[in-house]
């Protein structure tokens, strides 16, 4: 069984590589739908309104007018390279900018998506246990209106009540923006503050992550809760758990015990999908809190119509999300074996 | 279409719940739950009130007589009346006020019912393109396997790497922006999932005795799969439709919160939302009352599909 384990994990590896390839052939063939001749890419990149001329010369120099195939080589190659192109409105290259707002973006929907598995998870196992009681409809209702709302009015209302009307927590931004960000070494703001050990950046970094942070967690709950119910009805019907209940075990053994530890597994590919529908999620969150990260700068590329931009976050976005998904089958592996089978 | 398919198939007993007994089986089921009987009611209002207030638009543009398309709404959407400005809910001011005005004295009802066509015409026509595509590559990639199916399976991960707003953002971003592009990109956007669970579900019936048996007798493959195997595929697929007409709204009209698919004058949940909410937290009603009324719809359909998944009992996986 031990030996099977790199197998699996390389199986699982080459699939991956191969949806990244499909991924860019999919974003390559969607550029060059939208922009068929040599000047219309070179207009979709520079998104200047230059002459006939000048659009010919930038798409020579871009090696915009040689075949299909060189094209997506270079490409994938530049991908690689981490040459994502020149952001059209900051004129530096589309990889510094996401270097300085992905983490900032990650740290915040790794911190919200954990929130939603923990209540998810949790409220899952109190609905199945609880099963058909009111406990059970009142979670059920619960998350049918944080999951069906959504994910601006989720972050309105939350604003609205935590922080203008009981001024709990700061409204907008990432930090106090009297205090100086630690220098990046990592890009992720509360390890470089520890880093620095600069407290009053983390206590106000802390702060205002709360709101964006919870709201995500808020909005991408309920999709686990339904599953982990699902999955702990199931368990709760196993022989090896009436034998625990009729070895005397006390209901909460039983049920925290046998039946969550073996309900719990199929979760684990769940936290991918959460993962991608929080970063989808966290467009809108951080655009509404003026947080500055990867989402705050999409709106903002939306906005200005830069299109290097658009597609640069799409594919690095494309690439996170895979890479979590890889993370989650593998995880999946090791949590049950029999998955390595297949 | 499901009794042709009730009569086509040998083993009745594979037909799932609900559909031997046919309409009045939903009707019993539904008058014990009062709950997917309420939603079914917000539901039916709101895709009939999305018709006739969508065809008087419709009308109006044609016959340029702009009045028409606000004919049985309480106010003119479109009107400029800084009387009432940012004026607060009242319900004095019944039905115009009751949800309040925006900057230029719009009433909010008003707005909300005069975008709700826009709304339900997009669900509806996103769900069912997305259900169209992914049943014919699907069911065709399930049917033949080999290559086919290899290919489809790859091309979805690829699809499906990406969160369903992103894609769709970009997609709306390079198919410029508009309504119509919008819908298309949505439809790019869903497809997969559908081909996906089409794909699982003929793979599931592929082996089964009366595919065998049509197979033997000579009929065609396109016949097999359409007429015996998308009808007997089809059942958790509707529940998953259902579920998804919310998701479609949800998804619109976050891309319209952020400024994609929207034409600047015209009224849409989501870019009703994006603009009241530099008036918040003074001006609350703006920004929240198009956003609950997504909320409420896209609940009554998640009831709704939650019963109906219910209903054909089958568990869907993809």
């Amino acid at each position: 069984m031990v030996s099977q384990f790199p197998l699996f994990l390389a199986r699982r590896a080459v699939n991956a590589v191969v949806t990244l390839m499909l991924m860019m052939a999919l974003v390559f063939a969607l550029i060059h739908v939208v922009a068929p001749t040599p000047d219309d890419l070179a207009r979709l990149y520079t998104g200047a309104h230059l002459s006939q001329a000048q659009l010919a010369e930038v798409a020579h120099r871009l090696g915009l007018d040689q075949p299909l195939w060189v094209q997506f080589l270079n490409y994938v190659v530049n991908f690689f390279q981490g040459n994502l192109g020149t952001d059209t409105i900051y004129g530096i290259p589309e990889i510094l900018v996401i270097e300085r707002f992905l983490p900032i973006t990650f740290e915040m929907v790794v911190i919200g998506s954990l929130i939603g598995v923990i209540i998810g998870v949790f409220t899952g196992a109190i609905a199945a246990s609880n099963r058909n009681t009111p406990t059970d409809y009142g979670i059920k209702a619960t998350y049918l209106v944080t999951w069906a709302a959504p994910p601006f009015l989720a972050a309105i209302v939350l604003q609205l009540v935590l922080a203008y009307y009981l001024n709990l927590l700061p409204p907008s931004n990432v930090a106090d923006l009297t205090l100086v960000a630690p220098p990046a070494v990592t890009g992720l703001p509360m390890v470089d503050s520890i880093m620095a050990q600069d407290w009053p950046y983390l206590t106000s970094y802390l702060h205002h992550l709360v709101l964006p942070a919870l709201t995500i967690g808020l909005i991408s709950f309920g999709s686990i809760t339904r599953i982990t119910r699902a999955s702990m009805v199931d368990a709760l019907d196993k022989d090896y758990v009436k034998l625990a209940y009729m070895k005397g075990l006390p209901k909460r053994n039983v049920v925290y015990g046998t039946a969550f530890r073996n309900a719990v597994i199929p979760i684990v590919t769940l936290i991918a999908l959460t993962f991608a529908f929080a970063i989808g999620g966290a467009i809108v969150v951080e655009y509404i809190f003026a947080y500055h990260g990867i989402g705050y700068f999409t709106v903002d590329a939306i906005y200005n119509l830069d299109y290097p931009a658009i597609l640069a976050i799409t594919v690095i976005i494309g690439l996170s999300v895979i890479v979590a998904n890889l993370v989650a089958d593998v995880l999946y592996g090791i949590m049950d074996p029999r998955v390595r089978l297949t | 279409m499901a009794n042709a398919a009730g009569q086509a198939a040998p083993d009745e007993a594979e037909v799932p719940l609900g559909e031997s007994s046919g309409f009045r089986f939903i009707y019993r089921f539904v008058k014990k739950d009062k709950a997917s009987l309420v939603s079914g009611m917000i539901i039916g209002a709101f895709l009939l009130f999305s018709i006739v207030e969508g065809v008087l638009q419709q009308v109006a543009s044609y016959v340029k007589q702009p009045s028409l398309g606000w004919a049985i709404l309480p106010t003119n959407p479109e009107i400029i009346d800084f009387h009432s400005s940012l004026a607060a809910p009242s319900l004095a001011q019944f039905p115009a006020g009751i949800l309040g005005y925006d900057y230029n004295g719009r009433s909010i009802l008003s707005e909300i019912l005069y975008a709700a066509p826009r709304d339900a015409v997009a669900s509806v026509l996103v769900v069912l393109s997305a259900i169209i595509i992914g049943m014919i590559l699907g069911i065709t990639a399930g049917y033949f396997g080999g290559w086919a199916d290899e290919i489809l399976m790859r091309v979805t991960d690829a699809f499906l790497a990406f969160p369903a707003i992103l894609l769709a953002i970009a997609l709306a971003f390079l198919l410029g922006n508009g309504y119509y592009t919008v819908l298309v990109a949505l439809v790019i956007v869903w497809w997969p999932t559908y081909a996906r669970f089409f794909r699982a579900q003929t793979l599931s019936l592929r082996a089964r005795g009366y595919v065998e048996a049509s197979k033997l007798s000579g009929i065609g493959s396109a016949r097999i799969m359409f007429r015996h195997i998308f009808p007997n595929a089809v059942d958790p697929i509707i529940a998953i439709a259902t579920l998804d007409f919310g998701n479609v709204i949800l998804t619109y009209s976050t891309l319209a919160f952020i400024g994609i698919g929207v034409e600047v004058g015209i009224p849409e949940w989501g870019s009703m939302t994006s603009e009241g909410l530099s008036y918040l937290p003074g001006v609350w009603w703006w920004a929240l009352y198009p956003g609950i009324a997504i909320m409420m719809i896209v609940i009554c359909f998640s009831i709704i599909g939650d019963r109906i998944q219910d209903l054909v009992g089958g568990r869907l996986t993809y």
